[in-house]
């Protein structure tokens, strides 16, 4: 079995990076361990409206909901609101993951892509040293797929990075933990996303509540692994769960466990390989975004393998075009939000609250966390020291 | 007696991955959508005890 490019994994990273590199002409396989693309979801489902920019998926069919706005509770309650009317309507989706990624799996398939159902990657295929494909199992069957080049876009679980030598490893204080129940017979006042923050409530992260429609909605939570225990984060949801009372009345139709990388930036290119999405650790550490990195980063690589095919050039040299172009696009933000995610977590809750305090009348011009972050720094200029290494940041930009 | 290892409760696991990125020894890999653990490569740590969101992994002695 020969190809030009072998793809690991058909979520977003994967389907987006195989569609392009398909369009330019190539030959390109996915391969998926699971027995269907985007089943079982493993996800909170927001995403920020600027994929309609990009114009990559069609229909209307992997919406769920639109969002109005979002409102952030500190320890306290006290609420800071992003709103719609506020940022010009550019808000937000709560997705059906399952159709999303099968939607962007058919626009691959589209353009000429093919996909492998139920095989798992068990280690890339050498030939002294140089990487030549990849082994794999269908259902029990070994099998060995030879590509020019490989696409490690195999989540947060990634190992193809590690057969690369790429340490991927996550660091506990690097990895939130999270779980989410999707409740029916809730009663959504309204269509904005929720986050809760506080030690007690979600230590180090967030419990979320983003509506799906007038009566459902998905409840998740996400805590940082350095200050989890075991079961800890199912534990405080369900405490939560039970003493918010738009919820008592909900019961769950689904229940998902995640795992979202929440690090610096990795390397992402070796010869004859390149890492994306969660394998390349491509989440906005302070929300656990990375949804939109996938598509944005996915165009980059297709587009860079396409071109790697046509000049038969497979070089880590030649591939650097994906990393520079990813880290143009939105590696520094990453980076960025990196450092602010330390300064967050110093925060005593005490802090939280007066922070949400002062911004809880203010009025912002877009609903993101650099508005919410220029806000913090108008109000209180000596954070400004804290976030000094931010502007070393901004210098190397 | 050893050092207890870890086991995945395969009835409970939801295979999120997230023992998978923390385990620093490369000790646990994805299988028909469960996780699970390769003893020998097992050192014992507890991180991955720790991370699970929903109590899947408990230590046990062999």
């Amino acid at each position: 079995m020969k190809y030009d490019v072998v793809v690991v994994g058909s979520g977003p990273a994967g389907s987006v990076t195989a569609r392009f590199a398909a369009e330019s002409g190539t030959k390109v396989l996915i391969i998926e361990r699971r027995k269907e693309v985007g089943v079982p979801v493993l996800c909170g489902e927001g995403i920020s409206r600027k994929i309609d920019e990009w114009g990559m998926l069609e229909g209307k069919r992997w919406i769920a909901s639109k969002m109005e706005g979002a409102r952030i509770y500190s320890p306290d309650k006290t609420c800071v609101t992003l709103s719609a009317d506020k940022a010009g309507n550019e808000t937000g989706y709560v997705l059906y993951r399952d159709i999303f990624d099968q939607e962007l799996a058919r626009q691959a398939v589209k353009a000429g892509a093919k996909i492998m159902m139920n095989t798992n990657a068990t280690d890339l295929l050498t030939d002294k040293d140089k990487v030549k494909g990849i082994k794999a199992k269908m259902f029990d069957e070994e099998i060995e797929i030879e590509a020019d080049i490989v696409v490690g876009a195999d989540g947060v679980e990634s190992k193809v990075g590690k057969w690369a030598g790429i340490d991927t490893t996550l660091k506990p204080e690097d990895l939130e933990t999270c779980c989410q129940y999707t409740f029916t017979n809730v009663d959504c006042k309204d269509a904005y996303c929720d986050f809760y923050l506080g030690k007690e409530i979600a230590p180090g992260g967030y419990i979320w509540v983003f509506p799906k429609g007038k009566d459902v909605a998905n409840v998740g939570i996400g805590i940082l692994a350095s200050l989890s225990e075991s079961g800890m984060a199912k534990k405080l949801l369900d405490d939560f769960i039970s003493k918010d009372p738009r919820l008592k009345k909900g019961e769950p139709i689904r229940f998902l466990a995640g795992a979202v990388p929440v690090a610096n930036p990795i390397e992402t290119v070796r010869d004859n390989l390149i890492l994306i999405g969660d394998a390349a650790r491509q989440v906005d550490p302070i929300t656990g975004g990375g949804l939109t990195h996938c598509l944005e980063g996915g165009k980059i690589a297709g587009e860079t393998v396409g071109r790697a095919i046509e000049e038969q050039d497979f070089s880590k040299e030649f591939l650097t075009a994906y990393e520079e172009g990813w880290k143009e696009a939105f590696g520094k933000k990453l980076k960025r939000n990196y450092l602010v995610k330390e300064i967050l977590l110093s925060f005593e809750d005490k802090t939280l609250n007066m922070l949400a305090d002062s911004l809880k009348d203010y009025k912002f011009d877009e609903i993101s966390t650099l508005s919410l972050l220029k806000a913090l720094v108008i109000k209180h200029p000596t954070l400004l020291m804290k976030l000094r290494p931010l502007i070393k940041v901004a210098k190397e930009i | 007696m050893g050092k207890p290892k870890a086991k995945v409760d395969e009835k409970k696991c939801l295979a999120c991955g997230g023992c998978i990125a923390v385990c620093p020894q490369d000790a646990v890999a994805m299988c028909g959508s469960r996780a699970y653990i390769l003893d020998e490569k097992c050192i014992s740590c507890a991180i991955c005890i720790r991370t699970c969101p929903i109590g899947a992994i408990t230590g046990e002695v062999y």
